[in-house]
């Protein structure tokens, strides 16, 4: 099964879900494909760990990312670059909003609502059942109670991404999987896909999941670690 | 429970509830704010108390009072935050009251910046406020060291009855690593009896706890400094911590360095071992008592050339490493405080060159 999305995604999650890696890998995974992407980073809540930090192989992969003016790049201030906007009025084949954390950091996405509403984006929530206050159906649908009332948006689908990083192992990969089916049939909604490290991605019986599954090459490493190079591997 | 992804600034809430402390007071800063966004919503659920203070100076004296009233009670900021704490500090040591204080140490001076730095080094080891106090300072290296330390920082607190600090760096409290806790409070709190002020409590006794820190007699304020000493000498003799990486083979450097920044010499460690060149990292889990003796013997081995501290800050801890090595080998600093962390390619170069000028 393969990831078809298009148009404008939206990605939202709770503090530390993992939407920024789900983002990055998403458009490079979709720009392997053959489909045109823009990516911007929307967090304005904390300016650690963020696009930023894999915007160079990016660019390289021909991946155009849209991140908060330069000199403001290493501040907590909530500045919204107005290229956003315009990148909403003419997106690309697939064009990925990465907003901040919790409803705090999907506020931004509220003052966007003018020209957001009418292009009316899939809204996907990450959901790592392995972080504090989403380890239960009722922690992830609170907080998809209060990303949406912040943000002015209904989340249109679920994205799972159980992992415990550098200690995953297959087996946190496939309960996280069934974790969220549940929740997706609890809340009505549809489970877009499911993500997995790249090099475990075969031992997680994917195929026979009702979603597909995205491959993670890890881009938000500490610095005594490096990322996955993006461009050897495409 | 098995375990769970956290960021440091979460793991450190947690794991001051896990210890027993239910009563935290603090002010917002970046890098640190996610202690107080994770225990606005967990201290609820365990029945305790965040109450935001109107600046880091009020926190200050909200954790006097409450520690003087025999609570466990604990705070997190980032540097300038801490300045601002510290003559509550002075006040709270001198008047001998446990209390957990954690630094999530940004860039400096004055504002400097939000990303990862030790320029606080100085400010935790060797005063920050006024008088002679100390504060015993625990540095971790990772998001699972961290809970550990706060778990371990309320007894020791309570064992010295002095502030213990937590000197971690910006990317401690923000970086996400799998963290497990244990299901049981590790420690019931302490007897505070003999010196906590608790109201009505020993009203008729006969008894009164007082605290304070005035003593205008220079024979009782020598006393009450001599008292203060006893303890500081005590945790030089039984607090000091350290870790030893490839201090078993025969290296030609020796590189002392701590928190995250030596997470970065490891991985330095581990590249050059593999170009056939040996090095030795001593990581202090103290500061303040600081390994002196380790780093001594560790600088003495016969193979050991020299000796470099690497860290966030343009040469603080150097001074302690200096004072440790006494001479014996030459000592050396490498180091950036930006807020971009040196990578292991950067503190590999730095070794080379050590080596290299046969320094």
């Amino acid at each position: 099964m393969q990831i078809q999305i298009e148009g404008i995604v939206v990605i939202v999650g709770n503090y530390g879900s993992g939407k920024t890696e789900v983002a990055i890998n998403l458009a490079v995974h979709r720009r392997r494909a053959g489909v045109s992407v823009r990516l911007a980073d929307l967090d304005l809540v904390n300016p650690y760990f963020r696009t930023r930090e894999a915007r160079d192989a990016l660019g390289r992969l021909g991946i155009d990312v849209v991140l908060p003016p330069a000199r403001y790049m290493h501040a907590d201030l909530p500045i919204l670059d107005p290229a956003v906007a315009g990148l909403i009025r003419q997106p690309a084949q697939l064009t990925i909003l990465d907003a901040g954390g919790d409803d705090v950091g999907a506020t931004v996405l509220a003052s966007l609502h003018h020209v957001l509403a009418p292009a009316r984006p899939q809204v996907l929530q990450v959901v790592n059942p392995m972080r504090p206050f989403t380890e239960t159906h009722a922690g992830c649908q609170r907080i998809q109670r209060e990303i949406e009332a912040a943000a002015r948006l209904k989340v249109t689908g679920l994205v799972g991404n159980a992992n415990l990083i550098d200690e995953t192992v297959p087996a946190h990969i496939i309960e996280g999987y069934h974790f969220v089916k549940a929740l997706a049939e609890e809340v009505g909604l549809p489970l877009v896909f499911v993500t997995a490290p790249a090099h475990l991605a075969a031992e997680c019986g994917a195929d026979d999941w009702i979603c597909p599954l995205l491959p993670i090459e890890r881009q938000l490493v500490p610095p005594w670690k490096r990322p996955v190079d993006l461009v050897a591997a495409s | 429970m098995g375990k769970i992804l956290m960021k440091g600034n979460e793991a450190i809430g947690e794991a001051a509830i896990r210890a027993g402390c239910l009563n935290y007071f603090a002010y917002p800063i970046t890098p640190q704010s996610e202690v107080a966004e994770y225990l606005a919503k967990r201290m609820p659920e365990v029945g305790g108390v965040f109450l935001q203070g109107e600046s880091e100076v009020a926190v200050g004296y909200m954790l006097f009072g409450a520690a003087g009233a025999g609570e466990r009670v604990f705070t997190t900021s980032s540097s300038p935050g801490i300045s601002l704490m510290s003559e509550a500090i002075s006040y709270i040591a001198a008047a001998q009251l446990p209390v957990v204080f954690v630094n999530i140490m940004r860039g400096g001076p004055g504002l400097g910046g939000i990303l990862p730095s030790q320029g606080d080094y100085f400010q935790a080891t060797k005063g920050g406020g006024h008088g002679d106090y100390r504060l015993l300072v625990l540095a971790p290296a990772s998001v699972q060291e961290t809970a550990e330390m706060v778990m371990m920082a309320f007894p020791l607190a309570e064992k010295y009855r002095n502030p213990v600090m937590i000197l971690g760096d910006g990317l401690i409290g923000q970086m996400m690593e799998p963290v497990e806790f244990p299901d049981h409070l590790r420690t019931a709190p302490s007897d505070k009896s003999s010196w906590a002020t608790s109201g009505m409590a020993t009203r008729g006794s006969g008894r009164r706890n007082l605290v304070k820190s005035l003593f205008l007699d220079p024979d009782a304020l020598n006393n009450q400094n001599l008292l203060l000493k006893s303890k500081y000498d005590r945790m030089r003799c039984e607090e000091v911590r350290y870790e030893a990486y490839n201090l078993d083979g025969d290296y030609q450097v020796l590189i002392v360095s701590y928190g995250t920044m030596s997470r970065v010499c490891r991985t330095a460690v581990d590249n050059l071992k593999a170009q056939g060149m040996e090095v030795g990292l001593l990581r202090p889990q103290t500061l303040f008592p600081f390994p002196l003796e380790a780093v001594r013997t560790a600088a003495g081995r016969p193979s050991c050339k020299s000796v470099i501290s690497i860290e966030m800050s343009m040469g603080q801890m150097v001074e302690d490493v200096e004072r440790a090595v006494c001479g014996i080998r030459p000592v050396h600093w490498y180091g950036k405080c930006g807020g971009d962390v040196p990578t292991p390619e950067e503190v590999m170069e730095a070794v080379r060159d050590l080596m290299a000028d046969g320094r």
